[in-house]
């Protein structure tokens, strides 16, 4: 079972504790389900707020990682096993994959999402902080649709007509799509989702903690 | 109930538009193609193949949008910067070039998920033996979306009713604005999938036991029309000079 490939690793626990149970009850698909959709909504949500220019683009990416903790903080309070980040991760990238977003994003949220279930794992699923790490790293999702730039940038804009296009033209591609940019934009987006995860575990108090929704 | 089962599931059903499964290999290699370091001389291809599927599934407004977009794409990333040469427009062009090939792959991704039932998906996963929890959860997600696209939709609304949005206001609170949308948002969409999922669950969703579908996927005419559509399509694509190499 994919869903289950990032937890196979882990020890054996006593069957006594649920927490570590890899079944998923048809109650953990429908939440994992509609947590996934409210984070996919979310996002959409917040990009056609900035459609204006692809100079805001880059700043949306940011405020989108920083709303999608919001989401994905109060999914992790209802996370009781392992696994369910995991298919969660799954899901939204599969999703992505269908609604016509690249294979490499697709991989890479999978990899992000398990390394955010080990993070879960290793605070017991219970650590509110192993929640906001969990988040800060698959925060970095929204960079994943960077990926293919960094990987095979000359081939990406080297074509014939860029060279009509001048020296201003080369010279601007060629600082803003450097490694240094690019790494730089990778580590707002974690910054970014850092702050996300607190804000969400900040929101949850607030207002879902409160009407006992959380 | 043997004699229900053993119906010719093609009697029960109008076939119509393509199999799931041909939907799903063709976003799948549309985005491969399309994203690939050499894929811009597949995009005017994946655009047009897009436009088709939009125009026979009666979706207007995708039809016409596509190709708005995509000339708005095309004016900004190949025109402006010849016209008017500077580090602004370079940096705009440069977003377009790499944008308008996302505008085609989801313009084909667009048509399976307007298309697909949520039934039809989990036919189509379980035809490919897809793990159940993940075939499970997304033909929910399918089911969810236009719940959840309805509960934002209305908490915008409210916003812009009392002018809460604007880029203006994000700037200025950006904590504020963001509470004000997601926190109503999710709160309403929690509230309306209880309902939802009790169904869902009272129907057998998850349960083991593996379901017979109303219409299983079956490959027919259309879907051979497509496949000799893209294999003409990709043919050309590498054999016609590319306008946007």
């Amino acid at each position: 079972m994919t869903a289950d490939a990032g937890t196979r690793a882990l020890p054996e626990t006593p069957p006594a504790r649920r927490g570590l149970s890899l079944r998923f009850s048809a109650r953990d698909l429908l939440r994992v389900a509609l947590f996934a959709v409210v984070f996919v909504v979310v996002t959409y949500a917040i990009g056609m707020l900035g459609i204006l220019s692809p100079l805001v683009w880059l700043i949306i990416v940011l405020v989108q990682a920083i709303v999608g903790g919001v989401t994905v903080m109060l999914f992790l309070t209802r996370v009781k096993h392992a696994g369910m980040l995991t298919l969660f991760g799954i899901v939204v990238a599969l999703f992505y994959l269908l609604s016509g977003n690249t294979l490499l994003s697709t991989a890479g949220i999978v990899v992000l999402a398990l390394i955010a279930e080990l993070i879960l794992w290793a605070g017991r699923y219970r650590s509110k902080w192993a929640t906001i790490w969990a988040y800060t790293v698959f925060g970095l999702s929204f960079f994943t649709p960077f990926l293919p730039l960094l990987i095979d940038r000359e081939a990406y804009l080297a074509s014939s007509s860029w060279t009509q296009m001048g020296e201003d033209y080369v010279r601007a591609s060629d600082t803003l799509l450097s490694a240094p940019v690019i790494g730089g934009l990778a580590g707002a987006i974690l910054v970014a989702s850092f702050i996300g995860g607190l804000l969400g575990s900040a929101i949850l108090r607030k207002h879902f903690v409160r009407a006992g929704l959380a | 109930m043997p004699d229900v089962l053993a119906l010719p599931v093609s009697a029960t059903r109008g076939r119509q538009g393509l199999d799931p499964r041909t939907k799903i290999v063709l976003v799948i290699a549309c985005s491969i193609a399309v994203m690939s370091p050499a894929g811009s001389r597949f995009v005017p291809f994946a655009l047009l193949l897009a436009i088709g599927l939009a125009v026979v599934e009666g979706a207007w407004r995708r039809a016409i949008g596509l190709p708005v977009v995509a000339a708005v794409m095309w004016l900004l990333g190949w025109l402006l910067p010849v016209w008017w040469p500077n580090p602004v427009t370079a940096i705009v062009s440069i977003a377009c070039v790499y944008l308008i090939r996302f505008v085609a792959a989801i313009g084909v991704g667009a048509h399976l998920i307007a298309t697909t039932s949520p039934t039809q998906l989990a036919a189509a996963f379980r035809a490919w033996r897809i793990p159940r929890p993940i075939s499970v959860t997304l033909a929910v997600m399918l089911r969810f979306f236009p719940v959840v696209g309805a509960e934002a939709a209305a908490v915008l609304d409210a916003m812009r009713l009392r002018g809460l949005i604007g880029v203006r206001g994000l700037l200025r609170h950006p904590v504020l604005s963001v509470e004000r949308f997601t926190v109503p948002m999710i709160a309403a969409s929690l509230r309306a999938s209880e309902d939802l999922s009790a169904s869902a669950i009272l129907r057998g969703l998850g349960s083991r036991r593996i379901p017979t579908s109303m219409s299983p996927p079956r490959f027919g005419v259309p879907d051979l029309i497509v496949v000799v559509l893209v294999v003409a399509f990709a043919a050309s694509a590498l054999l016609l000079p590319a306008p946007l190499a």
